[in-house]
């Protein structure tokens, strides 16, 4: 397995319990949506995956190498995970260019560049690559958020509600959008969602997650 | 287009426009009167002074705006990025240097390493062969960074707590560290506040005339005064200020240059960054160096100034200086009261507008912040003046024995020059309210059919009153300590708190300075106190009104 998750508990107080005994694995590829109301502790799941924050209990592995268990923890710079945050965090005082480049900067100039050449032509934006984030669209930060996770060839890509600042007339056309390029950049891929019609569209498995538990698994589509 | 302008016409837009008229024709005149033709003074400071003046000034804004940028910025990362012992307390009391007026600093720091004073002493009884000389451009820059770094520390520790954690977990999952994630982002978007602070220490710098004065340093200020006073040369004070007033607008637009298309924020939602814990000998250090800072900037001082008191107070406090509290009071209220209404009027004139009309209004009326109190006064004089011969032929049928100069010999100048000056801070705060409450409950009462006025008095004005009394409190404070317009301004005879400090300190009378002294700090404290404590309540309400 690609991605191994195995009985995660978190709170963030020593009295409360966001997560409970959470496990399940990823082949490599796969795109897996995590579904669940607000609260019920999906926004969590991935900052534990991140390492943002620091598991209660449990194991996680990717690719092959344990980023968290009760005797290991691998610091967030260090695990190569890319995330889209639910409102992209562009940072607003760099340019398309640079903020793409942020993630490789130990790239040779020339790689680099072309580097993010190649991520701004997956998403179809390359006369954008001088433009702040202000001056873009909701559907086109997205985008450029997913292109800077992208960049560093990160293991594994989480996306935090993706399609939570769009309106609902962008959603529908990016979702599918979306999933090309993620199938495109053939990148194991979570995203989180409280919209059953985003992780239809967009996953080949559905976890549904209530009240901090997995409840059921879905196969929307077979691989 | 008439019956546009018509309905444009209420109570708002013609006192905002008479407000603007008035802030716009005494710095028009400043200008004109640049053109006239040179005296043989100002050919003389042009080629013998000028020179040393722009060095000076630019070596003293530059080191200031550097040193104050440094501390303002390390005392804010770490009250808002860490948690240590002390903290809460700090995070208000590094705002206190405020209330210590700068050349109250720089009398007290010349006199404790003079000769006599406590720290020569002390190093002499040590047998430490150091000897500090405050009294140069290196002492100024002293007392100014550390007596305006606050305005740096106030205006970084908002942003900082308000920056959302989604920036820097963000650049850290892009594998940077921390000190990049500290160099790249946290820094770069902190940008506007560390600029706005620093302008804010760079302005009050310029306008300064106590601590250079005593300090002898030949700055812009120092040098219209010295014009205008020693060589009675008004035209060659006038150009000094317009070359003063050409370097503040270089400033601001250079800042504008850099800046470019950048933003430094975007609506991101994330949690601000949790404050972490110091541990080891940092726990120690840290909160040590801002209690250093602090007893640099206000305690060592303070301390100083209660000891002269104990030496004086029995032959300062007499009906002189109850006389003296009064005109300070008398004048400050009055200057406040004039200053927030007029503020008032102009922030509902220019709710929500779009219109460039009314945006170059406001831009020209809260000019008089960016420009030094030695300039303001020169050109409300001047203004005043005309003023006065212009309406001499009316005062002579009520008085035939009038002398020329009525309205320029009382209060009415100097109070003018304050509200002129003080202007941009009032609308600020008043602004920041607005937002906040935004105009529906405005609009619901227009379609409720009521009037402008009555709109402004039950729903507006009690909305806002939190960031009408901040207002009211800060113009407070600036004028009750405030200097050179005073000194320049004031009627024959009449004296406040600020005028007399300046007049002890002038006559080597530095203890006898401490009395007044104290009670501007006290002053000036009690109310720092009161908005920084009171804010959050306000804050609070303000969330619970919406």
């Amino acid at each position: 397995m690609y991605v191994r998750i195995e009985s995660i508990d978190f709170g963030y107080t020593k009295k409360q319990t966001v997560l409970k005994d959470i496990s399940f694995s990823m082949v490599e590829g796969e795109i897996v949506a995590i579904l669940g109301s607000s609260g019920s502790g999906k926004s969590t799941l991935l900052r534990l995956l991140s390492g943002l924050e620091i598991p209660a209990r449990g194991k996680i592995e990717i690719n092959e190498e344990t980023l968290c268990s009760a005797d290991t923890f691998v610091e967030c710079e260090k695990r190569h995970v890319g995330m889209v945050f639910q409102d992209y965090a562009l940072f607003p005082h760099m340019d398309v260019y640079k903020n793409i480049a942020f993630g490789i900067r130990k790239y040779p100039k020339a790689q680099k560049r072309q580097r993010v050449m190649e991520m701004l032509d997956l998403i179809n934006m390359e006369e954008k690559i001088h433009a702040y984030p202000h001056e873009l669209s909701g559907g086109q930060q997205q985008r450029i958020a997913l292109a800077r996770a992208l960049a560093p060839s990160p293991d594994i890509l989480l996306l935090d509600e993706p399609f939570s600042n769009l309106d609902a007339d962008l959603k529908m056309r990016i979702r599918h959008e979306l999933r090309t390029i993620m199938k495109k950049s053939g990148m194991t891929s979570i995203f989180v969602t409280h919209d059953y019609d985003d992780a239809k569209d967009i996953a080949d498995r559905i976890v549904y997650l209530e009240n901090g538990r997995i409840a059921y698994e879905e196969n929307v589509r077979h691989q | 287009m008439l019956s546009r302008i018509k309905r444009n016409i209420n109570v708002f837009s013609v006192i905002s426009v008479i407000a603007a008229l008035l802030i716009v024709i005494p710095m028009l005149n400043i200008l004109l009167e640049v053109l006239s033709p040179p005296s043989a003074a100002w050919v003389h400071i042009r080629e013998n002074l000028l020179n040393a003046y722009i060095r000076n000034t630019l070596l003293l804004i530059g080191f200031v705006a550097v040193f104050s940028a440094l501390l303002g910025l390390f005392s804010a990362y770490v009250v808002s990025r860490f948690e240590f012992r002390g903290r809460n307390l700090l995070s208000w009391m590094l705002i206190l240097p405020l209330a210590m007026p700068s050349y109250i600093a720089a009398y007290i720091y010349a006199d404790m390493f003079s000769y006599t004073g406590t720290i020569a002493r002390f190093m002499r009884s040590a047998n430490i062969p150091l000897r500090v000389n405050m009294m140069n451009l290196s002492g100024a820059i002293f007392i100014f960074t550390m007596t305006l770094f606050p305005y740096v520390y106030m205006m970084s520790r908002s942003a900082l707590s308000s920056q959302s954690a989604s920036f820097s977990e963000n650049a850290r999952l892009l594998g940077a560290n921390r000190f990049r994630v500290l160099s790249r982002v946290v820094l770069p978007l902190l940008r506007p506040a560390l600029v706005a602070g620093t302008l804010l220490v760079v302005l009050e710098t310029l306008n300064d005339y106590g601590v250079v004065a005593y300090y002898n340093v030949r700055v812009f200020s120092f040098a219209i005064f010295n014009a205008w006073f020693s060589l009675g040369d008004t035209t060659a004070a006038i150009r000094l200020s317009g070359v003063l007033m050409l370097i503040v607008f270089a400033i601001i637009f250079i800042e504008r240059a850099i800046r470019g298309k950048r933003q430094y924020s975007m609506h991101v939602k994330g949690k601000p960054v949790e404050p972490k814990k110091l541990r080891g000998i940092s726990a120690f250090i840290v909160p040590a160096t801002l209690w250093l800072i602090m007893a640099l900037a206000f305690f060592i001082p303070l301390a100083q100034l209660f000891y002269y008191a104990s030496l004086t107070f029995s032959d300062v406090i007499n009906a002189n200086f109850i006389f003296l509290i009064i005109n300070s009071l008398t004048l400050a209220i009055t200057a406040t009261a004039i200053t927030v209404f007029v503020a008032l009027m102009l922030a509902n004139y220019n709710r929500g507008t779009k219109n460039r009309f009314k945006k170059g209004l406001l831009k020209v009326t809260n000019l008089g912040y960016a420009i030094p109190g030695a300039v303001i006064a020169i050109a409300v004089m001047l203004f005043v003046h005309g003023i006065d011969r212009t309406l001499y032929p009316v005062y002579r049928l009520f008085n035939p024995d009038t002398g020329r100069l009525v309205i320029s010999s009382t209060l009415i100048m100097l109070t003018f020059a304050f509200v002129l000056r003080f202007m941009a801070i009032g609308y600020n705060s008043i602004e920041a309210s607005y937002d906040k409450v935004g105009e529906k409950f405005t609009e619901a009462s227009y379609s409720l059919r009521a009037g402008k006025l009555r709109t402004l008095l039950t729903v507006d004005v009690p909305m806002i009153k939190h960031g009408l009394i901040s207002a009211a409190i800060i113009v407070f404070i600036d004028v009750i300590k405030e200097l050179p317009l005073t000194l320049i301004l004031r009627p024959t005879n009449y004296n406040t708190l600020a005028s007399e400090v300046f007049r002890y300190a002038r006559e080597e009378m530095l203890q006898e300075s401490a009395v007044p002294a104290l009670v501007l700090i006290g002053v000036a404290t009690f109310a720092i106190y009161y908005l920084t404590h009171y804010n959050k309540k306000g804050v609070a309400a303000n969330v619970r009104e919406n």
